[in-house]
């Protein structure tokens, strides 16, 4: 059974939804980072501009660093988002020569910025601020000192670029993915509409129209429709079959029945009680021969409606083939035939079956070699194994089969060109239909000088650890003949 | 202005609040730091006192300086604090004084007269020159700074002790007018010479240049509050108000809620009812403080300055670039160059002009 739950186009939505989801949350994972690290570049450059500004200001008076803090730069450090912001000019002791705001330059900063400029991210009054501080070598008559100049602002401008460059992509990305779902939802609808045809082929069809499916569809559902094809051809030749049975069994009991009535006839046209006597015995007769056809076409038909429904259980077959033999050896059939069993294995060998349908499948095999087979001859089963199957075999010295009329045996009816029997021609396909019930194979073959083997091949299983599902069968030692 | 009028404000308003108490003892208290005079905004008082009667509003008038220390020191902190020294204003604002309003009367606030929806500029008054009628008789009374220039050095010897301006030292919009006009042109420094030259009376606040006016001390005055000058010369025509043909400074007085406001609703309806409709209506038609907004219709609104004066008015830009002008290396650079060129060509002194800096 194929569980698909839901339609393909939501499989296909859901995966893709999925796939679209993950990989655009890592995309926008990335974005998002990238867009916040370019607005802080994009400020971080305002703040070295306004920095250098106010170094350009820095003049030395007297010995003392002199600066005259430009408008321009402050501008430059507020942007255009109007951040608050912070400036200081440090002298080489790190005293402020001139500052807005009591923000403290920690020592080990001043450290870092007389190597290289740096830039820091701090926390001032519950804001977040960013700093940037250089240090400036600068000549004066007097002094050479270094002057360190720090600037710095608030970040809500770096924010609002970063989330606004970062909801610029994402309102990108998201259209992305509903122009590509749309388009994805229509590509979907034209690529399953062959399928949507076939369906509704399907649906319209006619419940016995077993004729090959008239669809022209795409490479991936060729092979779908090329099973359907087979599978009405199958269903097509099995219900030939089924037909062309019908009409056999439907002859083969017009047949005895047409005998009953002409036979019936003639004893009332008769005034002789000794007609009568022979009609009757003739009717028993035939209707005997009839009983017996109807109870094994009703197992052919039985076998063949049976499925899997039947009771298959571990079961020993040597003990079933022995018991079965013994049984028909003390049959009336069998009287005037040398029925008898090979010698068989050691031990028990178990196979799995419906001790029933084994039992059916013997009798008809015995009973076909005593049917068909001149009196007195010989009839041998015997099990021989090879490996993990079983096969199960009954030879006979009668005439045996020509080679060419082996294959028909098996079809119901078919009687191996003889006519000179009163058997039914149902024998061997009701063989044929338990062997395969059983995962078996049948196979004729030919004994030297004359005869026929038919031979079962049945898979092998583990013995059963419980004992009570079958007797075990007594090993026979010896070839057993009837009485 | 920058002159403290505590005990008028005082008498004017302890009545007043003690009504006010009286009546409506669940009255959300609101108290306004100013330096802005109570006679010229008290109709905006008014108004906003009949439009929120649910608010006690405590208004206090004080020295730019005095409205400076208190954002910093006073404790409960004020809730409004409104001055006229825009960079000082800027300052506070920028160490984090100041709480955003969120209104749409703030956010429709055009953007050359706010700074981070914190700070506003709810006025637009013109800095102008005011002559007395006397110094027509004399010469050609001064259109531009040059004209100021020329007059200074031709008719230095009429002029001498009869032009009065602000003090740098004295006054915080004074000190900030100068350093706008040093800002323009270098040539402000031969102005400043020219001062100098004609031994010019400095003075801490416009109302004192006026009354000097008025009286005959002086003949012409520099840099004076446009608001304040043209009411008075409405009650004192011997004084002519000129606004400068070149170019006219234009001065804002800053508004913004304190970031410790005790009482932050009745601070935010002060403010919007600042900025609103309603508010500006008042300051152009009641207040010669002049209205900013585009669509009020009244005697005093930017939108008229504009058609009579031109496009010459420069409003100080209110933005970052101010912060620059309370830099105390930068403040104390500007007032030795000031000094300088203020004593370059004077004459010997025989009075002291830079006494003592005091409020």
């Amino acid at each position: 059974m194929i569980e698909v739950a839901g339609s393909l186009k939501r499989r296909l939505a859901v995966w893709l939804l999925l796939t679209v989801t993950g990989l655009g949350a890592l995309l926008m994972i990335e974005a998002w980072s990238s867009t916040h690290r370019a607005a802080e570049r994009a400020f971080d450059s305002q703040l070295e501009a306004a920095a250098l500004t106010i170094a350009e200001a820095v003049q030395w008076q007297g010995g003392e660093p002199l600066v005259e803090i430009p408008a321009a730069a402050l501008q430059i450090l507020a942007t255009r988002h109007q951040e608050r912001v912070f400036y200081a000019v440090l002298d080489a002791d790190g005293q402020p020569v001139s500052t807005n705001m009591p923000f403290t330059i920690k020592p080990e900063w001043r450290a870092q910025v007389a190597d290289a400029p740096w830039t820091l991210t701090t926390a001032f009054d519950d804001t977040s601020w960013r700093l940037y501080g250089r240090e400036y070598d600068s000549a004066g008559w007097v002094s050479q000192e270094p002057v360190q100049v720090w600037v710095g602002h608030t970040r809500a401008g770096r924010q609002a670029l970063g989330d606004e460059l970062f909801e610029r992509t994402l309102s990108r990305f998201l259209a992305m993915v509903l122009l590509a779902g749309v388009l994805m939802a229509m590509a979907l609808r034209v690529a399953l509409g062959p399928m949507r045809r076939l369906r509704r082929q399907l649906r319209q069809r006619d419940a016995d129209d077993m004729g090959p499916l008239d669809a022209r569809v795409p490479e991936e559902m060729r092979e779908l429709a090329q099973t359907l094809d087979h599978l009405f051809a199958r269903q097509r030749h099995s219900r030939e079959a089924l037909l062309r049975f019908t009409a056999d069994a439907s002859h083969q009991l017009k047949t005895p029945l047409a005998g009953l009535k002409s036979t019936s006839e003639l004893a009332l046209k008769s005034q002789d009680p000794a007609d009568w006597q022979a009609a009757l015995l003739a009717v028993h007769d035939g209707a005997d021969r009839t009983s017996r056809l109807a109870s094994q076409l009703l197992s052919l038909a039985r076998l063949r409606h049976i499925g899997e429904e039947g009771k298959v259980t571990p079961l020993d077959i040597v003990a079933v083939l022995r018991e079965c033999v013994l049984d028909w050896a003390g049959r009336e059939v069998a009287r005037d035939h040398d029925l008898g069993l090979a010698e068989l294995a050691g031990g028990p060998l178990w196979v799995r079956a419906d001790g029933w349908a084994i039992r059916e499948l013997l009798g008809n095999l015995i009973d076909n070699a005593l049917r068909y087979t001149p009196a007195g001859s010989e009839i041998t089963l015997g099990l021989s194994r090879h490996g993990d199957t079983v096969s199960l075999y009954v030879e006979d010295d009668g005439p045996g089969v020509p080679f060419e009329a082996r294959e028909r045996l098996l079809q119901p009816f078919e009687r191996g060109g003889r006519q000179d029997t009163d058997g039914s021609g149902l024998g061997l396909a009701i063989v044929d239909s338990i062997a395969r019930q059983l995962g078996g194979r049948l196979s004729l073959s030919e004994r030297s000088p004359h005869g026929l083997i038919v031979t079962l091949h049945l898979p092998l299983i583990d013995p059963p650890s419980d004992h009570d599902a079958s007797r075990p069968g007594e090993p026979g030692a010896t070839r057993e003949t009837p009485s | 202005m920058t002159l403290c009028r505590h005990r008028f404000a005082w008498m004017l308003l302890v009545p007043l609040c003690a009504l006010a108490l009286s009546a409506r003892a669940q009255a959300t208290p609101l108290v306004v730091e100013a330096a802005l005079d109570i006679e010229v905004v008290e109709p905006l008082l008014e108004a906003f006192r009949s439009a929120h009667p649910e608010i006690d509003l405590e208004f206090h008038d004080r020295s730019t300086l005095t409205v400076d220390a208190l954002v910093s020191e006073a404790d409960p902190a004020p809730d409004v604090v409104i001055s006229s020294a825009m960079p000082w204003q800027m300052a506070r604002v920028n160490e984090g004084y100041a709480q955003r309003l969120d209104s749409p009367a703030a956010r429709n606030w055009p953007d050359w007269a706010k700074w981070r929806n914190e700070v506003f500029g709810f006025t637009f008054e013109p800095i102008v020159m005011a002559y007395r009628l006397d110094l027509s008789k004399q010469m050609m009374p001064p259109q531009t700074h040059a004209d100021l220039h020329t007059l200074l050095t031709t008719e230095a010897s009429h002029l001498q002790g009869k032009v009065t301006t602000y003090s740098p030292l004295k006054s915080g919009v004074g000190l900030s007018l100068f350093q706008q006009d040093a800002r323009y042109t270098p040539r402000f420094w031969d102005l400043v010479a020219g001062m100098g030259r004609v031994n010019a009376s400095l003075e801490a606040n416009t109302r004192a240049m006026l009354q000097g006016l008025s009286d005959g001390r002086y003949w012409l005055g520099y840099n004076l509050l446009g608001s304040y000058a043209m009411v008075w010369a409405q009650e004192h025509p011997e004084v002519i108000v000129q606004v400068p043909q070149d170019y006219s400074l234009v001065m804002m007085r800053m508004a913004f809620i304190h970031r410790d406001a005790p009482h932050p609703k009745a601070a935010a309806a002060f403010v919007n009812f600042l900025l609103g409709r309603e508010g500006q209506r008042v300051l152009a038609g009641q207040t010669p403080l002049f209205s900013v907004r585009p669509d009020i219709v009244g005697p005093y609104t930017a939108a008229r300055l504009r058609d009579q004066v031109g496009d010459r008015l420069y409003p100080i830009p209110l933005n970052a670039s101010l912060l620059a002008f309370v830099d105390p290396q930068r403040r104390d650079a500007f007032l030795a160059r000031w000094r300088r060129e203020f004593e370059r060509s004077r004459p010997a002194a025989n009075e002291q002009v830079f006494i003592q800096d005091s409020d």
